[in-house]
């Protein structure tokens, strides 16, 4: 009994304890933070709100900074000279403070983590999370079934057929028809890429930040991809790639025109068993083995960028049409996989045109164009994943009938065919490299850092073998865990766990774009204001084309950045789990059977957000 | 026989895309270069390239400049860490070099002799060591 009285009082007295400390009295804090290429010691800072925060920045090498996100406030340390801040903690939230002092090659990805608590806007997107997920799933659960699964609306709001045709306006098919289009916005690409390389070139071995090349690749081209041209414009960058201009060129032995007959290559087969995006998917995930060096090393992305023109080229010699396109460039998988779920899309229009029309121009080609490069069936296809967008079936079509629409985002998700497990695995292998990315670059542990930049080999091999086990095996493999939940909760015998683990996997389209987008905020954020410097001074020879070449580096809008990530993630949870439902609708035989089995795959999507909340905010 | 079958635009604008894939790479390319070589020939009288102590250091470590001219120097800072230059004789300085780029120093060589000039940023554990001579006659 008196045991008993005696913890009660001590309970008691601790939390009072840690009420008056964390809320009545805000406290002075003296944190001396010691910093050394690339982290800070501590790397992770807890204070309360409302705390006198004094930061005395001790450096231990070189010249470093101290850039404090959401406060906007700086200071910097030599050795043996201090950097010191006072700064009242008034916002809460965890917020990264980074080196604003260029300190070596991964001066960008020095940062650390200052948490203020209560970390309210964590706590505020967990409970929207979990509250939109059990909402989501009660809905699903309880509502009657409907006898026309085909005919649900997304978020019972939108026709899954609804379509807009953009290409009704006459301007604008005047422009998908003509043989400049996306010829100009290749050369105009063309331009801008002869000249990363040649930054790339020149900038050799020097820091990344200030450079034309790394800029421009890694922080605009990269950003732009995953804000805006895969999720909304679907494969637009495949249209004004500048990549395979020079094969193309070699075999039509034509730009602008359009040479009938055949084309100038070698004619080699492309194997069956590689018309798959298995090469894509390795050479995605061999090609992050080296981000600690493409991201940083001017001298690394021209080499990249190089290997990549010059392979494209030399397997337009070999093979016809855009095979490299289709089953080799690494940048081409995961937009094929993500433009799934894209706001747009290439169709044709009527299909008893299609039906009647002979010989299928769009496929063998004409006068007006080539026989589809990307060797789709324009008149019959339907699913973004391998359209580059090139247009040659607007021009090679004489009925007009091929269309340019607006849609509901992730409309192909509930394509059956095709599917397979190497779309399954980009799945994965994107999520794993955003993980990765993210531990990496705006994550605060040194050890990492080390072991990305090959400071020892042991470290970097270490880094490949994690790195490729949790992409590869890790993650797919508490994906089958969970299918195998799904496949005995369903009690159906006879889907195999196969099909059941290939179709959800494209729950992870709409979730996995949306990781990518809120880890771009903390790219362009915070380092956007680069570019500005990059392209008055392309080639760092003191140059000053626009007057914006003293531009300091500026990071901006970093109070909203968790806010933008944290609702990035939840619509995109949203998304996954609205389509995960209907996945399961096709998989199982019986609307039972659906639901059933739908709960483990639930709650693993579920899971998968929160971990990539309390990674980017929490 | 072909040439005679595609008309006479398709073949003005087939020219027309040629010459601005051209313009796009190899006259891109070749500007470039001619551009940044005339500008370093007419403005500047020496290039200087800072480098840490263990990768190079000063490049050249030695810089020679006729007596009694207006001296410009371009420093150009290839590195990932920032460096700073002074040449105390003729009371110059650039505090801060960033890493990447590069900072013009003006003086008038009035003075004859040999003089030193060094990094003034903690640039490295052997930034002690990353100086050199300027030498005027």
């Amino acid at each position: 009994m008196k045991n008993k009285t005696i913890t009660a009082f001590f309970i008691f007295l601790c939390c009072n304890a840690f009420v008056l400390t964390n809320t009545l009295f805000a406290k002075e804090r003296l944190i001396e933070v010691k910093a050394r290429k690339f982290s800070y010691t501590p790397n992770l800072i807890r204070i309360s709100k409302g705390d006198t925060v004094h930061i005395r920045l001790i450096s231990e090498d070189v010249h470093h900074g101290f850039f404090l996100d959401g406060y906007n406030i700086r200071t910097s340390a030599h050795p043996g000279q201090d950097g010191s801040l006072t700064f009242v903690a008034n916002k809460t939230g965890r917020f990264s403070f980074r080196c604003s002092v260029t300190c070596g090659e991964f001066h960008p990805y020095m940062v650390g983590y200052l948490v203020v608590n209560p970390n309210s806007r964590f706590y505020a997107y967990l409970f929207l999370t979990i509250a939109l997920g059990l909402a989501g799933i009660f809905f699903q659960m309880y509502k009657k079934n409907n006898t026309h699964p085909a005919k649900e609306k997304l978020f019972g709001l939108i026709d899954m057929d609804a379509r807009f045709e953009l290409t009704k306006f006459k301007p604008v098919r005047a422009l998908f028809k003509s043989r400049w289009f996306p010829l100009l916005g290749i050369i105009i690409n063309l331009f801008i890429f002869t000249v990363i390389l040649l930054a790339g070139f020149f900038g050799g071995y020097s820091a990344g930040n200030y450079n034309f090349g790394i800029m421009i690749v890694w922080i605009l081209w990269w950003v732009l991809l995953m804000f805006v041209l895969v999720p909304v414009l679907s494969r637009t960058w495949c249209m004004v790639c500048p990549f395979p201009i020079f094969s193309d060129w070699s075999q039509r032995k034509m730009l602008f025109g359009v040479r009938t007959g055949k084309l100038f290559s070698l004619n080699f087969r492309w194997p069956k068993s590689l018309k798959n995006m298995w090469i894509m998917n390795i050479g995605f995930l061999v090609t992050t083995f080296f981000s600690g060096f493409f991201t940083v090393r001017p001298l690394a992305t021209f080499v990249l960028l190089g290997a990549i023109i010059l392979i494209a080229y030399l397997m337009g010699l070999f093979f016809d049409k855009r095979i490299f396109c289709l089953y080799v460039c690494p940048v081409s998988g995961f937009q094929g996989l993500y433009s799934q779920f894209a706001m747009t899309e290439i169709r044709r229009r009527d299909p008893e045109i299609c039906k009647t029309h002979s010989p299928k121009t769009c496929y063998v080609g004409n006068e007006q164009g080539y026989g589809c490069p990307w060797l789709v069936v324009p008149y019959n296809f339907t699913k973004n994943t391998y359209c580059g967008m090139c247009l040659e079936c607007f021009k090679s079509c004489p009925h007009d009938n091929m269309a340019f629409n607006l849609r509901p985002p992730g409309t192909d998700l509930l394509i059956e065919k095709p599917r397979g497990m190497d779309e399954a695995w980009k799945s994965f292998i994107m999520l794993g490299v955003a993980v990765v990315f993210f531990l990496t670059m705006q994550g605060p542990w040194g050890v990492l850092k080390d072991m990305v930049r090959a400071t020892t080999w042991q470290g970097y091999l270490s880094f490949i073998v994690l790195h490729s086990t949790f992409s590869l095996l890790a993650f797919p493999g508490i994906f089958l865990a969970f299918s195998y939940v799904s496949k005995v909760f369903s009690g159906s015998k006879d889907v195999s766990l196969k099909k059941i683990f290939i179709n959800f996997s494209y729950t992870l389209v709409p979730l996995g774009l949306g990781v990518w987008i809120a880890f771009s905020f903390g790219i362009i954020l915070p380092n956007g204001s680069y570019i500005l410097h990059i392209l008055s001074d392309p080639f760092a020879w003191g140059w000053d084309l626009f007057g914006t070449a003293n531009f300091p580096w500026t990071p901006v809008f970093t109070r909203l950045m968790g806010y933008l990530q944290g609702i990035t993630l939840v619509i995109h949870y949203a998304f996954s789990i609205y389509y995960g439902f209907r996945l399961s609708k096709q998989t199982f035989a019986t609307p039972a059977e659906a639901k059933r089995g739908w709960i483990p795959m639930f709650i693993f999507l579920t899971l998968t957000t929160i971990v990539f909340l309390w990674l980017y905010i929490g | 026989m072909l040439e005679n079958q595609i008309p006479n635009r398709m073949r003005r604008n087939e020219i027309i895309a040629v010459i601005l894939v051209i313009v796009a790479t190899i006259v891109t390319i070749t500007g470039v270069i001619v551009v940044e070589k005339y500008r370093r020939s007419k403005f500047y009288t020496v290039e200087l390239v800072a480098r840490e102590p263990a990768n190079g250091n000063w490049y050249p470590r030695k810089i020679t400049v006729p007596y009694g001219e207006k001296v410009r120097l371009l420093i150009r800072n290839i590195e990932t860490v920032n460096h700073g230059f002074a040449l105390p004789a003729f009371k110059v300085a650039v505090n801060e070099i960033k890493a990447g780029e590069v900072a013009v120093v003006e003086f008038k060589a009035d003075k004859r002799g040999t003089f030193p000039f060094m990094c003034t940023v903690w640039c490295s554990i052997r930034h002690m060591e990353m100086t050199g001579e300027l030498t005027i006659k």
